[in-house]
């Protein structure tokens, strides 16, 4: 198939309630032509509400919607031009596998011959070549979501929307058609808007992520400065493990328990006027402090307690309780020396945190950041 | 475990498979034997029946007069007119109406569901001849018709095809509303959604994509209708005229008036027969399994 | 009503065992079967009730559904009725089947009998009409007056009702088509003459609405003025009447038919049962009759017995001023020609 000719996406203060609820609260959005950017949230953030309104199923209250220079708010799905990958495919069932990826074509009144012959390129792109006669129900999880993804592209929209595409296939396959919906992205070009729940397909696939919660957009960003940088405590923990400890703002330097943290330039807080700030320790950031290391002067350092360890293969996490009482976990490679190295439980062992990957959230008081150690993405990692 | 050992397990195990078969298959044998003596038993009594003459001899002159005489023909002519009409009838208001029911929140469509169910708690006589009042010369209808100057004189409809009509497709309705509501229901409306996506203005999505899908639910209404009005008998006694003769009706006088059970039983073998017919042409022209068999797997 | 009647027929029963328990006899009893409702009704306040108190006896009284199911019973050899009520029809075939036994007309006494109104297994009960009836709104009191007005829809604008089987409507088209009354059933004892008759029918067949299967059917046709004029039976239009319908019929040309009562073939008290038909027969008791229900007495006595009030007697289809008027039914061209016919008639409807 050919390269698509991609249109931006202008999203202007586009609200929409139900009820007393607000599902989208006044979201500005602009999505570049021929990007891959990634609604992610949690469910009920209303992501998927704001891809409904870009495929025109749900109508919002308030707001402008342009594809390009069109004003496309008030106009009916059919006539959006728009391709779509549902959740659960919705392939229908009483066509063959050609005849669903023929249908936009069918509808558009295009000759006989030459639905055939784009549907057997739509195939191939979709490496599906010989699929054509199958019924839907004969094929498997995967098969199905290439055949509904060969069918949102065959009449080359030039906007791809993809409501959670992956979310039925088990684990290898959904990191195998991360690639490869990557990979048609990059082959077709046209803006695609992208929406699922899971931090680390949006990481994977995405030129930028919106991060959305009750409604709002968060942050946008690419997915290394949504990772290094979050905006607020809420995106911290969703994207990523993190803990946050609260800091307080002493003559415009950040201090944790009294004494100064060093920080990346350019990440400095100049703003006075807010009382504190949350620093974020992930994980794999921490590493147990070793003081024959060159730069160990540019390392921040808290002491704990090694509580216990968890292997998991590719890595192991051990969790020390801060002098503070906060819980963090350390992640280290699982290699013949650094399994050695680890210290045993009840010892005492001081951590270090680099100055460059020391990112403080701003403009959050200490006692917002306490409260976070029980999100979602936290919870998983702990036995 | 020595190799004998292994074999008797293997034997054991066979064997409370085959008895866990056969209490399975047990459970459908009080069914069985119902459907054998309610239904079988007495179909091949009729049929033992149909074979002797008025004489009492065996001979097949009860068929051969139902092809000989030409109001035979056509009583099962006007059986097979009416049932055809009625579940038309029925298609028509009944598609519409399981649309509806089918969109509506869970909560207004089981109050709809109760308004077509209603009909069924009520003697099915009550309701002819409630028919019967509305339709008649000086009925509801006609009344409130020409009150309102809508027409001139009486219509005609009761007593004719037209009152026979209306009535069994009222009673008809939800043999065909329940089966197409149930499968309208199953149908997932992202299917909708992506037909729109993909281009489809509201008329060729249903089209292309609900009608087709709704499709084995309509079919199986319609059997259910078409085979129900085959039977037919009080709705047309009662709002026909009399003019509207059904098998059922015939069958009816002959065993009544007559009590002659040799040719009411080869009417009935013949209606039989004709049904299964229509069972079988059904069967084969619609594709019904591969309709059917489409449904499933919809979903991931 | 139900409880009504049990009542009495407790009454009934309490005085029948006194008396044959003064009598010193053993109790004796037969069982009535007829069609249920008001008939019926009629039927056990003027003769069931009196004859048992005279005959000191008890009679039980129950509803059945026709001589299909006296059939059924006869075939299976147990028959719980000793009587049967039904109509001359039936009667005739049941007499041909062999379902009823033969009536002693030794003991049974016909003789002041009105024309035609017993066989040989069936003596008549009360005496009914087949008339023209129409609606007095449409047509005021200058109704019909033959057959041939009833077909006429020039001079009788309007629709009609006829019966839906032959029984009864062959004899009124000839009429119409010119035979004279006494002259049908000659002219009806061939095919050619029955197809003469239904010739006739099919003439009118544009113009009827409704063709007609009970005598409540027919009825409520008139009550509801669904048509402007039926045939039917004469004591249906009058309650119908009494009821409010604007229907008003004539006796001219009507045909005379009977209810009768036999005996069924292996009934358990056969003897008994012959001599409460000849008591039901006396003029002493259908004389009660025609205050329960405008069905004529089968006994023309009644008539001379001066207990029955005039007015009421001249509405009767039996009154022999009412009687000169009417057909009687042929039993005998029925049970040659009514298979026959049926098919016909069915045939002629639904071409």
């Amino acid at each position: 198939m050919q390269r698509i000719d991609a249109l931006p996406i202008h999203i202007r203060a586009v609200t929409k309630t139900y009820g007393a609820v607000y599902a989208l609260d006044g979201v500005d959005l602009e999505v570049r032509s021929g990007e891959f950017l990634t609604l992610l949230g949690p469910s009920g953030s209303g992501k998927t509400t704001l891809l409904m309104v870009l495929a025109g199923f749900t109508r919002p209250d308030a707001g402008s919607l342009k594809f390009g220079d069109a004003e496309v708010i008030r106009m009916p799905p059919h006539r959006r031009e728009v391709g779509m990958v549902f959740q659960n495919y919705a392939l229908f069932p009483h066509l063959d596998v050609a005849a669903n990826i023929g249908f936009p074509l069918k509808l558009r009144g295009i000759d006989k011959n030459d639905i055939h012959a784009r549907v057997e390129s739509a195939l191939a792109t979709v490496q599906l070549q010989g699929f054509g006669d199958r019924r839907i129900h004969q094929l498997s999880g995967g098969q199905k979501q290439r055949v509904a993804l060969a069918r949102a592209i065959i009449f080359e929209p030039r906007i791809l929307l993809m409501d959670e595409p992956l979310s039925a296939l088990d684990k290898k396959l959904r990191e195998h058609m991360q690639i490869e919906l990557r990979r048609l992205h990059e082959q077709l070009g046209m803006t695609t808007v992208y929406v699922t729940h899971d931090q680390r397909e949006a990481l994977t696939m995405s030129d930028r992520i919106a991060v959305i919660n009750h409604g709002r957009l968060i942050q946008l960003d690419d997915p290394r400065a949504i990772y290094d940088h979050p905006a607020d405590p809420f995106v911290a923990n969703f994207i990523g493990e993190s803990v946050l400890l609260p800091v307080e703002i002493i003559d415009g330097k950040p201090c944790y328990r009294g004494r100064p943290l060093q920080v990346a330039a350019g990440h400095a807080r100049d703003d006075k006027t807010t009382p504190g700030a949350l620093l974020m320790l992930r994980p794999e950031r921490l590493v147990f402090m070793d003081d024959a290391r060159a730069d160990a002067a540019a390392y921040n350092r808290f002491d704990g307690v090694v509580g216990h360890a968890v292997y998991q293969g590719e890595n192991f996490v051990t969790y020390i309780t801060l002098d503070d009482g906060h819980e963090v976990a350390v992640r280290s490679v699982s290699r013949k020396q650094s399994l050695a190295a680890a210290p045993p439980p009840g010892s005492t062992v001081t951590l270090g945190l680099h100055r460059d990957e020391t990112a403080l959230i701003p403009g959050h008081t200490a006692a917002a950041g306490n409260n976070n150690n029980d999100a979602e993405t936290n919870r998983g990692h702990k036995p | 475990m020595t190799a004998a050992a292994m074999d008797i397990n293997a034997a054991a195990l066979r064997r409370d498979e085959r008895r866990e078969k056969l209490a399975l298959f047990s459970l459908c044998a009080p069914a069985s034997l119902l459907v054998l003596v309610i239904i079988v038993a007495p179909v091949g009594w009729l049929f033992w029946l149909s074979l002797f003459n008025d004489a009492g001899v065996m001979s097949l002159d009860n068929y051969t007069r139902m092809f000989e005489s030409k109001s035979y023909t056509r009583i099962f002519i006007t059986t097979f007119q009416v049932s055809f009409l009625t579940t038309a009838l029925c298609v028509l208001l009944g598609y519409p109406l399981a649309y509806f029911l089918a969109q509506l929140p869970r909560r207004w469509a089981a109050l709809g569901m109760l308004a077509v169910l209603l009909p069924f708690w009520t003697s099915l006589l009550v309701r002819t001849y409630a028919w019967l009042v509305v339709l008649q010369r000086k009925g509801l209808v006609n009344q409130w018709g020409m009150e309102l100057g809508l027409w001139e004189a009486p219509l005609r409809l009761a007593h004719n095809l037209n009152g026979t009509l209306i009535g069994m497709a009222h009673i008809m309705l939800p043999f065909l509303v329940l089966p197409l509501y149930g499968a309208m229901k199953a149908i997932d409306f992202d299917y909708m959604k992506a037909a729109a996506n993909l281009g489809a203005n509201p008329v060729s999505a249903f089209r292309h994509v609900f009608l087709p899908l709704s499709l084995p639910g309509l079919f199986a209404g319609i059997i259910i209708v078409f085979v129900l009005c085959l039977g037919f008998f009080v709705t047309p006694a009662v709002l026909g005229g009399g003019k509207v003769i059904m098998v059922s009706m015939k069958i009816e006088t002959l065993v009544d008036l007559f009590f002659n059970f040799g040719t009411a039983s080869a009417l009935g073998v013949v209606l039989l027969g004709l049904t299964l017919l229509v069972l079988f042409a059904a069967h084969k022209l619609l594709q019904l399994d591969r309709v059917l068999g489409g449904g499933h797997g919809g979903n991931p | 009503m139900r409880n009504n009647a049990t009542v009495i027929h407790s009454t009934v029963a309490a005085a029948a065992f006194a008396l044959t328990f003064a009598a010193g006899a053993s109790a004796q009893s037969v069982t009535v079967a007829s069609w249920g409702g008001s008939y019926q009704a009629a039927q056990s306040k003027a003769l069931f009730m009196p004859v048992a108190a005279a005959m000191g006896i008890t009679i039980n009284e129950e509803t059945y559904k026709g001589i299909g199911q006296v059939r059924t019973r006869v075939a299976a050899n147990a028959v719980p009725w000793d009587i049967i009520s039904t109509g001359s029809g039936g009667g005739a075939r049941a007499c041909v089947e062999e379902i009823l036994i033969p009536l002693d007309y030794n003991l049974i006494d016909v003789s002041n009998f009105v024309a035609d109104t017993h066989l040989p297994c069936c003596v008549g009960s009360d005496v009914f009409a087949t008339v023209m009836a129409w609606n007095t709104d449409t047509y005021g009191d200058n109704g019909p007056q033959s057959w041939a007005d009833f077909w006429d829809v020039q001079k009788f604008p309007g629709t009609r009702s006829i019966r839906g089987k032959m029984h009864g409507m062959l004899e009124p088209a000839l009429m119409a088509d010119g035979v004279a009354p006494r002259d049908v059933y000659r002219v009806l004892d061939s095919e050619a003459g029955i197809k003469r008759a239904l010739d006739k029918i099919r003439e009118l067949k544009p113009h009827v609405a409704v063709w007609w299967s009970s005598g409540a059917q027919h009825a409520q046709l008139m009550k509801d003025g669904e048509v402007d004029m039926t045939t039917g039976w004469n004591g249906r239009f009058d309650v119908a009447k009494a009821d409010g319908a604007k229907v008003a019929y004539t006796y001219n040309q009507g045909l005379q038919d009977y209810d009768c009562f036999g005996i069924p073939k292996g009934a358990p008290n056969a003897g008994l049962a012959m001599q409460v038909i000849a008591e039901m027969s006396k003029a002493e008791f259908q004389v009660n009759l025609p205050k329960y229900i405008t069905y004529g007495p089968t006994n023309a006595e009644v008539y001379q017995t001066g207990q029955v009030d005039e007015s009421v007697a001249r509405q009767l289809p039996s009154h022999p001023s009412n009687a000169r008027k009417l057909l009687p039914v042929s039993q005998e061209w029925y049970a040659k020609w009514e298979k026959i016919g049926s098919e016909m008639y069915q045939d002629m409807i639904t071409e």
